[in-house]
């Protein structure tokens, strides 16, 4: 039976249509609205320019929500990308339980982002919470601090919820990576002699980069467009210390009537991630040329 | 083919008996005993007006508040929405969205179902976009168990509620509980030691952005409040909690008093209703009037709603006595309809309590421009947690309200 050539493009019409209604014709239209001074009520507006762009560089609270997410950059990449690894290469090993352990470590990637928050609400609570309760009852009473009220604090606190996730999440992109290590490669490093840390270090860790590459970008784009936690857990408070950009964002257009403001946050947002994706894609090919 | 003629006739006898005109009203009741009330409140209508097919979509308070200009820009707004009185609701009105009421009150005046006072949180240009439902009184609760424990009674000045949230310190117990994760709490406080110190004149033009936050009056304001903060007097690590939250420390005895509105019975356990009771926020200045706040909750119809006819026929059956008498008596708040009389001992010592006042407010975030409400609230909270920064707050604020109210 003969091919016909449009079947493909058939099953792909629905998706894209809806893709380029919901997703690429919004971009264009969050990239107008930035250039105006729309309040998202009124049915006119005025174009401004760049003014909102120049606002935002005198803006305490957005430059705090943007120094927030490279905080948040900075614990993924140097916290979620090492333990995740190195509780892939644990998880690696062949022993008793090994099963149980993984299913462990891989449950946070069931919950979504509200119900951790809901937990993690709890679990940082200044009174009665489960860390300072613990710290408490060992003794370490002096350590138990206000975790969610303390603008020094917050945004520690709030990464440190998020880790317990995202870590996982490293661990199962690193476990997959580890399938594809040759394993002959490794019994010849072994056979000649080379060290356990010597194996991981010059035979593992090389044929983890492709792994490596996707885990430090999903981590970067992750913490960029962090929001579910802060939102459920502070609100960007207390008084915009914990906020990140998506926070302020959605603060700026959603409660305070300053859609124009709002969409020129959610470009540079888009702008900084839209960075990075290209460092990854640049990545991912340079790879497939030294194949 | 005869199959397929068959299943369409069905559908559109299907369609045809239930030819009804749809009434859809977007509410805000989202907590369990308002969301009753309001069923009960819809199935009378119902009841009374079976040509309409009425369908009721609740949000939670905080969803309700963004989703709320989509729905008036769209083109399928819905019928009624409920909302909040004074700068809130002229926020829509001034921009053409809202429909204006005034036909409702044809054969009776908007004066003969409501107080004379809530017309000016109703109107906007001499028209009416808003319909008074319920409303509630704010002030100082407290828990009698904690107050007899010590042998403290309901202060009426200043001073005599400084020695209480002393005594009670000194005991150990939080003398006043607040949650200020979402803010708004701390505007009552704001609110009241303003209209205590400086009276609802100089509140209202304050909250119009027509006086600097940097004024020496506002700061007198300020410093009453850094008594309370640099003692030590509210709940530690309050921006940790929500309102509800902070409530249960008052209910479980740990703190003394909150600043609240009705409402905190809503949510106070059954056990410990009883046990609550309030006193009028302390007299700071004796040449001052007394003024309280008493936020007015009601309804709404978008300029783009579908069935105009049936939203102000609704209305209009929200206004009556018979249904407001109904919904106050099932949550013990006050009707605005004036000839319901208040419906528990509770809600009469409210209402006492607001008619022996010289005026009334609505809150700060419902007197004053959006945008100036979550930058205010938001500095409030970092003074109750830095006092020490109060001169930087306030030039914070002021040049706030300069790039607002142009």
């Amino acid at each position: 039976m003969k091919k016909k050539w449009w079947i493909p493009y058939a099953f792909l019409a629905l998706p894209l249509t809806m893709y380029l209604i919901w997703v690429i014709i919004p971009i264009f239209q969050t990239f107008i609205i930035s250039f105006t001074d729309w309040d998202s009520v009124s049915p006119s507006y005025n174009f401004i320019g760049f003014e909102n762009y120049k606002m935002l560089f005198y803006d305490y609270y957005f430059l705090t929500s943007l120094l927030n997410n490279i905080k948040w950059m900075v614990g993924f990449v140097i916290v979620a990308i090492p333990v995740g690894l190195g509780i892939a290469m644990l998880m690696d090993q062949k022993y008793k339980g090994n099963k149980f352990y993984k299913t462990m470590m891989y449950l946070p990637m069931t919950l979504s982002f509200v119900v951790i928050g809901e937990i993690w609400t709890w679990i940082l609570e200044p009174n009665h919470g489960v860390i300072n309760e613990f710290l408490r009852g060992i003794g370490l009473g002096n350590l138990a601090k206000p975790w969610l009220s303390d603008p020094n604090l917050v945004t520690y606190a709030l990464i440190f919820a998020a880790l317990w996730r995202q870590i996982s999440y490293a661990m199962v992109l690193f476990l997959a990576g580890l399938q594809s290590v040759p394993t002959e490669q490794v019994e010849a490093a072994y056979v000649d002699g080379a060290n356990s840390w010597q194996r991981f270090w010059y035979v593992i860790l090389p044929a983890l980069r492709p792994a490596m590459v996707i885990a430090i970008t999903v981590n970067v784009i992750d913490s960029l467009r962090a929001f579910d936690i802060v939102f459920v857990i502070t609100r960007g408070g207390p008084f915009y210390s914990s906020s990140v950009m998506a926070n302020y964002m959605y603060i700026e257009s959603f409660n305070n009537y300053n859609m124009g403001y709002g969409a020129a946050i959610a470009v540079i947002q888009f702008f900084i991630t839209l960075g990075f994706i290209i460092w990854y894609l640049i990545n991912s090919f340079k790879k497939e040329d030294n194949l | 083919m005869k199959r397929g003629l068959v299943f369409l006739m069905v559908v559109i006898f299907a369609f045809s008996a239930f030819a009804k005109t749809k009434l859809v009203i977007n509410s805000n009741a989202s907590d369990p005993a308002p969301r009753e009330a309001f069923k009960k409140v819809v199935a009378l209508f119902q009841e009374k007006h079976p040509e309409y097919d009425v369908v009721v979509n609740t949000f939670p308070h905080e969803d309700f508040k963004t989703l709320l200009r989509t729905w008036l820009n769209s083109k399928e707004a819905p019928d009624v929405v409920t909302w909040f009185a004074g700068e809130r609701m002229r926020y829509f009105a001034e921009k053409g969205l809202l429909l204006p009421l005034d036909d409702v009150f044809t054969d009776m005046s908007f004066e003969d179902y409501f107080p004379g006072s809530f017309k000016s949180a109703s109107e906007y240009n001499g028209k009416i976009y808003f319909l008074p439902f319920t409303w509630y009184w704010w002030s100082v609760y407290y828990n009698t168990e904690v107050f007899e424990k010590y042998n403290l009674t309901p202060p009426v000045t200043w001073s005599q509620f400084l020695n209480i949230c002393e005594v009670l310190k000194e005991n150990g117990v939080t003398p006043i509980t607040i949650g200020t994760k979402y803010l708004w709490p701390t505007g009552g406080w704001f609110d009241y030691l303003d209209m205590r110190v400086n009276g609802y004149d100089f509140h209202m033009d304050l909250t119009a952005g027509k006086i600097p936050y940097t004024d020496e009056r506002v700061k007198k304001v300020f410093e009453y409040w850094k008594q309370l903060v640099d003692n030590g007097y509210f709940l530690e690590n309050h921006s940790s909690y929500t309102w509800q939250d902070a409530a249960s420390f008052l209910f479980r005895g740990e703190a003394g008093m909150y600043l609240m509105g009705q409402f905190i019975k809503d949510v106070a356990p059954a056990e410990v209703k009883d046990k609550l009771d309030f006193f009028r926020f302390p007299i700071i200045d004796g040449n001052v009037g007394v003024y309280e706040e008493t936020p007015i909750d009601g309804f709404m119809v978008p300029a783009k709603a579908n069935n105009p006819d049936g939203a102000k026929e609704f209305i209009k059956f929200l206004a009556s006595k018979e249904v407001q008498d109904m919904y106050s008596k099932e949550l013990g708040r006050l009707a605005a309809n004036k000839d319901v009389t208040p419906p528990d001992a509770h809600a009469q010592k409210g209402l006492d309590l607001v008619l022996a006042s010289d005026g009334v407010a609505q809150f700060y975030d419902r007197d004053t421009d959006p945008e100036m409400a979550t930058f205010g609230m938001n500095k409030f909270v970092e003074f109750m947690t830095f006092s020490q920064r109060l001169d930087v707050i306030l030039k914070q604020l002021e040049f706030q309200r300069r790039k607002i109210f142009k």
